[in-house]
């Protein structure tokens, strides 16, 4: 550690100034980082990271889950696990300092930092649900932050500098656009919705006017119309504040628009950074290509989507192009389906489920939250229906109906021709016909059970096999998903997102379902992992033939992957048509909104 | 929130009749009453008296309902009745009157005194000790757990854990003994404590007077569990709070690390701390023979014991149904204060 310990206001080193990065030419910096490197007892997850962040500049961090783009940001803060071994210099301008006085806060003892934090760098986290404190009124949080910065203004009178701050957090909250200030300020998190709680953390970041704010994907946890809305307004805060913005995201298509500069990390090495523009038009590493070629929006249905080694490990003669995003409808690909030539396979008629909300004395439900209204739909056999829609519009809720999941409130799912909640089929049985993977491959897999055992259950269960044959199947299984047999014994915690979706995947498919429902299933998945885990479901649909909804809400994957598409706005289907149809001619006003909001 | 309350007193009611029944079915095989009213001696002819008197004469449920209605806080009554059994309360009727009374709970058979009198006698023995050895439990355990949280895998985590272990392995017959030689013996001249003692002292020129310095040794010892698993308690759940992205956001708006630990996670970490200790508390106002009896404190348990060993059942029924609607009671409160514990929590 050579570098000295230095408290802010007192600049050091002023001789020493960035010029000689050849790829960051610092002109007037907030921030820099030079050389940053991070290990975790001995194993290096970031790598010589040197990067400038330009004073009222967006520069974006762009790579996949474990490419070490949050460690970076969190670095900044000191907050990262205690365990953690950084290098580096990290270097933040003083305020009144010309080009080259700052301050070395790398190595910033606690108390110090703590000026800085909030009030110099203001930080928007991934999960607006658990990034605030369950236990504490939204106004309460944010005026902690403020109150904390401005001990003077608290030293006073008490009670009247409680009631300026309360006025600075009401206009805050008038800032970021929420919908009547004075009622957020007095409730918890749990009574506004994921976009309203990302909002409250960008009113709290803003709070101190920092000069430098770090998202780290801001937008991930959210849908694509609220994603949007929360995109625009930190470029718009950013204009008026003439504050730095560190965007982190896996998705480079998103901050595409809004940076200036763009990073793109690959598995703790910094691969390509440059103006945003360039990066998007004339990318020069393979990774970078990859990003950009990997997202389904841009190819005709089934088509295979190119994934990263497809040109890290090509050389580059034989790499894909990456194709321009067609704004038209593509002419091929017309083979329609047989439809309504035979029975449905699986028809929702009426379909009413409400979940009870208010409760009498004696417990009966007096009120309902109504999530699916009056449904009707037809699914045909071999067919793959897109489910689309923001959070909130019953789509979940729609699969979880047609699963046995959750109990109905009126009409009829009939699987096959038979009612599903009247059946003479036992449940056991149903499950075997209908199988459902989920959103979230983290929080899917019991992390106690080797996944072996797991993907072996679901056949223990249905069919009667001996442990060998099982086990047999089991591993044929992990092979087709892109796995190897060697896994077997393995625990969930030693893979990627990407490769637990993969073992949700075979766990759901390995009793050869005939009807499967994909809830997000890919929504939490990085773009390339996503491209991955698509081409593999196509894979095996090609395979196996079996019907399928695919909820999501995202449009251009939906329509990737789907024969027709049902787009659900509160409960009811607004739009259903051609796949295509829907994408490139919308008739219904919410699906042209879904549609625009895609980055 | 009043139909919440009004709900779980329903049940809570519901509650106490099972134990009336279970009680009042449960204690009737064991011995004659009316043997044990009379003593060794007396004739058959005052035997059948007493029987009378008890109505022992009568069939089982007959007896129960007599019995039930008591108990009840809502019952009827003869003029002579009430006149006998001296009930407290408001009656309206004739001959047989309908009325709101303080519950029965019939007489002793050893002293023929009222089980109410004798119980409300133990009864603030009991409650004050149960609650200083909870105050104490409480702040010296949260504290204690916090700290060990905080400061994870030093040698004051470790020998946080290592006390409270300690402090629920040792029976508190064994503490109780342990530290009533201690610190009201060997260590007398420092502490100026006595070995035993009572809330209540009686001298010979002042009489009956507070002593509340004897409190000391017993509310310590009573303490030492509920505090070991306390402090064990916070601390887990402070462990997992500290990892949650919220005090990540709490450190990143600039909080000091102080203001972060007891204003962002303890509150946070209460909830299954706050279910310790209500589940305590009621356990500690059932009165606690060990240490009542070691320190010679009268509460609850002692008189309890006491009574169980001359079989008298009277005072052992009404000790057993004062116990359970603390239970009750305790419980209602302790769902309360989960609401105000967490805004999340929401009472049906």
């Amino acid at each position: 550690m050579q570098d000295q310990l230095s408290t802010p206001g007192t600049p050091q080193n002023p001789a020493k100034n960035g010029q000689q990065d050849g790829c960051t030419h610092a002109d007037n910096p907030v921030l820099e980082l030079k050389e940053l490197t991070i290990q975790f007892s001995g194993k290096s997850v970031l790598r010589h990271i040197t990067l400038a962040i330009e004073s009222g500049e967006t520069l974006a961090i762009v790579g996949e889950s474990g490419s070490g783009k949050s460690l970076t940001a969190l670095s900044l803060l000191h907050l990262l696990p205690r365990q953690a071994d950084v290098s580096g210099r990290i270097l933040l301008t003083n305020i009144d300092g010309q080009n080259n006085q700052y301050t070395d806060i790398t190595f910033l003892d606690d108390r110090s930092m703590q000026d800085i934090r909030g009030a110099q760098i203001g930080m928007i986290f991934q999960e607006p649900m658990t990034s605030l404190n369950p236990v504490k009124t939204c106004g309460d949080q944010v005026m902690e932050a403020i109150l904390t910065h401005h001990q003077a203004a608290a030293s006073g009178n008490r009670n009247q500098a409680k009631n300026e701050v309360r006025q600075q957090v009401l206009q805050l909250f008038k800032d970021v656009r929420l919908p009547e200030p004075e009622q957020i300020f007095h409730k918890y998190p749990h009574q506004i919705s994921g976009g309203q709680k990302q909002r409250v953390m960008i009113a709290m970041a803003m709070s101190c006017q920092p000069r430098l704010l770090i998202c780290d994907e801001p937008t991930t946890a959210l849908d694509v119309l609220v994603q949007k809305e929360i995109i625009q307004l930190i470029h718009d805060l950013q204009r008026k504040n003439n504050m730095s913005v560190l965007f982190i995201s896996h998705d480079i298509q998103l901050v595409a628009a809004t940076a200036d500069q763009i990073a793109v990390l690959y598995k703790g090495d910094l691969v390509e950074t440059g103006p945003a523009a360039q990066i998007m038009e004339h990318p020069q590493h393979p990774y970078t290509k990859a990003l950009l070629a990997c997202r389904p929006g841009l190819y005709a249905k089934g088509q295979r989507l190119p994934v990263v080694s497809d040109f890290l490990n090509t050389p580059k003669e034989q790499q894909p192009t990456i194709p321009v995003l067609q704004a038209s409808e593509p002419a091929a690909s017309k083979e329609k389906l047989p439809t309504a030539d035979h029975p449905a396979l699986l028809e929702i008629k009426n379909l009413n489920v409400w979940y009870p909300t208010h409760f009498n004395f004696w417990g009966r439900p007096t009120g309902y939250y109504k999530a699916v209204k009056d449904l009707n739909l037809e699914i045909q056999k071999g067919e793959t229906l897109g489910l689309v829609g923001g959070s909130g519009c019953g789509k979940t809720t729609l699969g979880r109906a047609v699963m046995g999941l959750t109990p109905i409130h009126q009409g009829s799912i009939m699987f096959k021709g038979e009612d599903i909640h009247q059946s003479s089929l036992s449940k056991k049985d149903r499950a075997r016909q209908l199988q459902m993977i989920f959103q979230d491959p983290y929080s899917a897999l019991n992390p106690r059970i080797p996944i072996g055992q797991a993907i072996g259950e679901a056949l223990q269960i249905h069919h009667n096999l001996s442990p060998k044959i099982r086990k047999e199947r089991v591993c044929e299984w992990l092979e087709k998903v892109g796995l190897t047999a060697e896994h077997y014994h393995r625990y969930p915690h030693e893979f990627s997102g990407g490769q637990r979706q993969r073992i949700v995947i075979a766990r759901a498919l390995i009793v050869e379902p005939d009807f499967i429902i994909c809830d997000e299933s890919v929504s939490a998945l990085d773009v390339s992992v996503q491209a991955q885990v698509l081409n593999l479901l196509n894979d095996l649909k090609a395979e196996l033939g079996f019907t399928c909804i695919f909820i999501s809400h995202d449009l251009s994957v939906v329509r990737y992957i789907s024969d027709r598409i049902a787009v659900m706005q509160a409960g009811q289907i607004a739009e259903l048509g051609d796949a295509d149809q829907i994408y490139y001619r919308p008739s219904a006003e919410y699906t042209k909104q879904l549609l625009s909001a895609i980055p | 929130m009043l139909s919440f309350v009004l709900k779980k007193m329903g049940y809570g009611v519901l509650v106490l009749v099972g134990v009336v029944i279970v009680v009042f079915f449960l204690f009737q095989g064991f011995g004659d009453p009316a043997r044990l009213v009379l003593g060794q001696t007396g004739d058959s002819a005052t035997l059948a008296n007493v029987r009378k008197e008890l109505a022992l004469d009568q069939p089982k449920w007959k007896q129960f309902t007599l019995y039930l209605n008591d108990v009840s806080p809502i019952g009827v009554a003869t003029k002579a009745d009430i006149q006998q059994k001296s009930l407290h309360g408001l009656f309206v009727g004739g001959d047989l009157k309908l009325g709101i009374k303080v519950p029965y709970l019939r007489r002793s058979y050893q002293n023929r005194r009222p089980v109410m009198d004798i119980l409300l006698e133990a009864l603030p023995g009991t409650m004050i000790l149960a609650f200083s050895a909870m105050i104490f439990a409480t702040i010296i355990g949260i504290l204690l757990g916090v700290i060990s949280a905080v400061k994870q895998n030093t040698w004051m985590d470790s020998s946080a854990v290592f006390t409270s272990v300690l402090g629920i392995s040792a029976p508190s017959f064994f503490m109780g003994i342990v530290i009533a030689y201690v610190f009201g013996f060997l260590l007398h001249r420092y502490t100026g404590l006595f070995m035993t003692g009572s809330l209540y002292d009686y001298d010979v020129v002042s009489g009956k007077h507070l002593a509340l310095k004897n409190l000391w040794l017993p509310a310590l010892t009573l303490g030492i569990r509920p505090l070991a698993i306390i402090a064990q308690l916070t601390r887990s759940a402070m462990l997992d709070v500290l990892s949650k992205d919220y005090i990540r956001t709490a450190y990143a708006k600039g909080l000091p690390k102080k203001m972060v630990v007891w204003k962002h996670a303890l509150p946070n970490a209460l909830n299954p701390v706050a279910t310790a200790i209500t589940g305590w508390f009621a356990e500690l106002l059932a009165g606690s023979f060990f240490v009542e009896y070691i320190f010679g404190w009268k509460g609850i348990g002692k008189t309890t014991v006491d009574a169980l060993e001359n079989l008298d059942f009277p005072v052992v029924m009404g000790s057993v149904l004062i116990t359970a609607t603390f239970f009750v009671i305790v419980n209602i409160l302790s769902d309360l204060l989960y609401t105000v514990l967490d805004p999340r929590v929401k009472l049906h």
